[in-house]
């Protein structure tokens, strides 16, 4: 009985795997195809990360509007940038854009900010995350990711809807896996206390 | 995320903490990460995702107009620099055909008296020269052996003037 079990287990590994492989096949052609700019590729990729990456961005954003201008920026640099991608983890160069485009996002938030902070001082007191919309309702989650770091967030975030493995993570990071793992660990901790307690 | 990451963050963890610490953090992680499981983030809206669609294929044209710009732009540049090296490379060899080239020697004598054995008769002065210089010889030998006449001065002295003479004629200046 055991062995069978044993037996189904491989076979089940051995699908999945063959499964990936097929996968990642099939990856390989659309990107073939998209860097011959074929539109028809391009909407698979759209239709294949799409609701990851609005995922990630919704997560670190917080906010509905935000999280389209940016998932439609981030394909937009892909039609851009498809053409530099030289193989490896199509996810984790694609989240890699997704990072950048988060933080970019971040920065201008921040210009934009010193600039108020300058010429009206109440707006000191105003909460600088972006507004809700009428319809939006902020889940639990939403509210205690607030209360991570920034940092930590997004590697939660990159973590969770990218997928990627800590090796391919620390590398985008540019820092050692055991930061990373580290990080990642007391951020997950943190979050899973606050939203227990 | 699937069984076989989680199995290597068991071995990652227990790469920087022990058994028992490892196992700890793992089960922290799957637990957080169970909570974000639980609440998934909304779903990005089909309108947004057909505007995505037709703005790629909106873009796609501009990209293909701008990987030809960029591959005209390369071949250009690329003819540019081969122009500017073929020039450079002809600068040079130009500057190398200044030093001197090689030696082409042409005989200024002509080949008919070069090769002909009677120099003197190829040569008016140098008949003139030969002459006189047999001339002296004779004198030298008839002074040598005494058969001069007259006292020896006398010898001497024609010698003498001969030799002036022919000093200050410009036979030998060509």
């Amino acid at each position: 009985m055991e062995f069978c079990n044993k037996s189904a287990v491989e076979a089940v590994f051995i699908y999945v795997k063959r499964l990936n492989m097929a996968k990642s096949d099939e990856l390989a052609q659309i990107i073939i195809g998209c860097k011959n700019g074929d539109s028809k590729c391009f909407s698979q990729v759209v239709d294949m990360y799409a609701s990851r990456c609005y995922g990630y961005f919704y997560r670190l954003t917080g906010n509905n509007d935000l999280s389209d201008e940016l998932l439609s920026e981030l394909f937009v640099k892909l039609v851009e940038k498809v053409g530099s991608y030289k193989g490896g983890s199509f996810e984790g160069w694609l989240f890699k854009i997704a990072s950048n485009i988060f933080y970019d996002y971040l920065r201008s938030k921040q210009r934009r900010k010193k600039l108020l902070d300058v010429q009206k001082k109440q707006l000191e007191s105003e909460p600088t995350e972006p507004k809700q919309s009428d319809n939006e309702q902020i889940d639990k989650l939403q509210i205690q990711l607030r209360r991570l770091d920034t940092d930590t967030r997004e590697l939660i975030m990159l973590r969770f809807y990218s997928e990627l493995n800590f090796k391919e993570i620390a590398q985008m990071r540019s820092e050692p896996i055991g930061t990373t793992l580290a990080k990642l660990h007391r951020g997950l901790k943190k979050l899973r206390e606050l939203m227990e307690g | 995320m699937n069984d076989e990451n989680q199995e290597n963050l068991k071995e990652l963890f227990e790469k920087f903490l022990d058994a028992e610490q490892a196992e700890s953090c793992v089960e922290d992680v799957q637990k957080a990460e169970q909570i974000l499981r639980e609440h998934p983030a909304p779903e990005p809206d089909d309108m947004l995702i057909a505007n995505i669609k037709a703005e790629i294929a909106m873009r796609l044209p501009a990209r293909r107009t701008g990987v030809f710009k960029q591959i005209a732009y390369k071949s250009v540049s690329v003819a540019a620099a081969v122009i500017f090296l073929t020039a450079i490379g002809l600068r040079l060899f130009e500057k190398g055909s200044d030093e001197p080239g090689p030696v082409v020697y042409a005989s200024i004598i002509p080949t008919a008296i070069w090769e002909s054995d009677d120099i003197a008769a190829d040569d008016a002065d140098l008949a003139i020269f030969t002459t006189e210089i047999e001339q002296i010889e004779d004198e030298l030998l008839v002074l040598q052996f005494g058969e001069d006449d007259a006292n020896g001065d006398s010898s001497v002295s024609e010698l003498e003037i001969e030799l002036i003479e022919i000093n200050s004629s410009d036979f030998w200046k060509g």
